[in-house]
């Protein structure tokens, strides 16, 4: 329905119509780096997540390849593409950046088009965003503190030598949930070790600490006046445990995503494709010859 | 007047014990804390009598303070505060303000001629306001809190961090590390934040001179000058800092029995 404004386009490889273009999302988190590619009609097709590291810019370029070879497309087959998240000014080869706020909410929302109320929780920071008609209307975040945030649950998980995901599992067996009573992380630590001393169950233990997180988290969201329905995304919702703490904590059901960490990136490419549509339609589109290997090349430039 | 006064902090690290007479400190004794409180608090009062050379019997009169159990046969509990700011006053009369930078948070005390307390403000249960996070970065940067101060006072370009959570500054400090910052522009740097925090919650509460620093983070002297120039004022440092509150509770101790 848009074909007729290509014509405007200058680029000679513009002669496709925008239904044989794709829409990527790149979101370089600070623990985790997240792809996500979507079709014209807003379909996912492809997604992709892995460990952010140190080297923002190399994550980014491989996290794109990695997109791009799990969609069994070609970078000029994208047309926009749009960065965020904490690494976001480290997207050499985006179209535009965007902050995770509105990424966010446009990712939970086209996902769960009636949420209100979406909580995300990150590797180093929390966000309570209200929703209303898919688009962001309020939000409050903790990134001054890991107290409430998934770097909690890392030192934690540190502290007891076990894994995320064990952590996780074994929380769900406890029946007596200890309590955690220091809010700061490196008193929290302590305050585990002496837990552990004491003999109390590893399972009540960790639910513990999911519980810790839970009411840090619900403290801040309850500032918004949490209205269903909440969906619950972030690296930290991928815990079954911690879902459950939070559902206790906030007294209602959460919607969890299947793929809880890749939102931001999903909110990110549909951002993408709502900007390229609306230059489309004013005739102003103009796609941008993009090069990643230009970019990996370009990095070791930086430092080391 | 004649006779002995005890008192007693069992803190979050070290427990510490003074023995006063009518006139002076006659002994005083740390431990370490340990896991347990009550252990603690009676290992510090055995190696105190035994130092002073003296039996439970020649105690007139003892307080508590702090986090362990009190010997019910002797001990009178007071608050971690009032002793704070009444083993500061009795160690410099002029003292107005007292901040106590503990292991396991800070508070800071206003108080007034007669050693009273007139207003205070906590830092909370929150690494970043205590010196336990010098403890973190001691351990980072691999070397010892008896080291820091001094250090630190070499810094030319103390470094800048975005981050007051202790949590975050630790992986923040090994960035500056990478990126070649100096020790010393680091602990500098760390320093600031500190004082920072110490300078928020000054904010809220009129502090006067003369200011009295205490608690294991005055044994710090590049924290206490951080310190004295955020607040814009001179700052005084008792000889053995970590002992103040089990003085005033050793001070309150003598009060108690004058009083009776």
């Amino acid at each position: 329905m848009l074909d007729h404004c290509i014509g405007k386009v200058t680029d000679t490889e513009m002669k496709k119509g925008i239904s044989d273009f794709f829409f990527t999302g790149v979101d370089i988190g600070s623990t985790m780096s997240k792809a996500a590619l979507i079709d014209a009609g807003g379909t996912m097709r492809a997604y992709v997540v892995g460990p952010t590291g140190a080297e923002h810019r190399r994550r980014a370029n491989r996290i794109m390849e990695d997109v791009l070879r799990q969609a069994g497309l070609m970078l000029d087959d994208v047309a926009w593409i749009v960065s965020t998240g904490y690494g976001r000014v480290n997207v050499p080869f985006a179209d535009k950046q965007i902050t995770e706020l509105t990424c966010h909410a446009r990712g939970v929302a086209s996902l769960f088009p009636d949420v209100r109320t979406a909580i995300d929780i990150g590797g180093q920071d929390a966000k309570a965003l209200k929703i209303k008609d898919g688009r962001l209307t309020d939000f409050l975040t903790n990134d001054k503190c890991a107290a409430g945030t998934g770097r909690f649950l890392e030192v934690a998980a540190e502290t007891l030598g076990l894994s995320l995901d064990e952590m996780a599992s074994i929380s769900l067996q406890s029946d007596n949930p200890v309590k955690i009573s220091n809010i700061c992380t490196i008193f929290a630590q302590q305050e585990i070790i002496g837990r552990i001393s004491d003999g109390q169950a590893l399972p009540d233990i960790l639910a513990g600490v999911y519980i810790a997180i839970a009411s840090r988290v619900a403290k801040l969201a309850r500032q918004l006046k949490v209205e269903p329905p909440v969906v619950f995304t972030g690296g930290v919702a991928k815990s079954a445990g911690m879902v459950k703490a939070m559902e206790i904590a906030l007294g209602m059901p959460l919607l969890v995503p299947p793929e809880p960490l890749i939102t931001g990136a999903l909110g990110a490419a549909a951002l993408a494709r709502d900007h390229a549509l609306e230059l489309m339609q004013r005739g102003e589109f103009k796609l941008h010859k993009k090069q990643l290997a230009e970019a990996i090349f370009d990095y070791g430039g930086d430092k080391n | 007047m004649s006779g002995y006064f005890l008192g007693l902090d069992v803190g979050s690290i070290s427990s510490k014990a003074v023995i006063l007479n009518d006139r002076e400190i006659v002994a005083s004794a740390v431990v370490p804390s340990g896991t347990n409180h009550a252990v603690a608090s009676s290992s510090v009062r055995a190696a105190l009598l035994e130092k002073a050379g003296l039996q439970i019997q020649d105690i007139k009169a003892g307080t508590f303070t702090g986090m362990g159990n009190r010997n019910p046969g002797t001990d009178a509990f007071a608050g971690i505060m009032m002793c704070n700011a009444r083993g500061s006053h009795f160690t410099f009369p002029s003292t107005r303000t007292v901040i106590d930078i503990g292991g396991q948070g800070s508070q800071l005390i206003t108080v007034d001629q007669a050693g009273q307390v007139i207003n205070f403000n906590v830092s909370g249960m929150c690494a970043t306001g205590s010196a336990r996070l010098l403890q973190v970065v001691a351990r980072i940067m691999q070397i010892s809190l008896d080291e820091i101060g001094l250090l630190s006072m070499k810094a030319t370009r103390p470094s800048s961090f975005s981050t007051s959570c202790s949590v975050f500054l630790e992986t923040e400090v090994i960035t500056r590390i990478s990126q070649g910052d100096s020790p010393q522009d680091i602990l500098a740097g760390i320093h600031g934040t500190i004082a920072e925090k110490i300078g928020s919650m000054a904010a809220s509460v009129a502090i006067q001179d003369d200011v009295v620093i205490i608690g294991g983070g005055a044994l710090d002297a590049g924290l206490v000058a951080n310190i004295g120039q955020k607040l814009g004022t001179k700052v005084l440092v008792p000889e053995n800092p970590r002992l103040i509150a089990a003085l005033g509770a050793a001070v309150i101790s003598r009060e108690r029995y004058t009083a009776n």
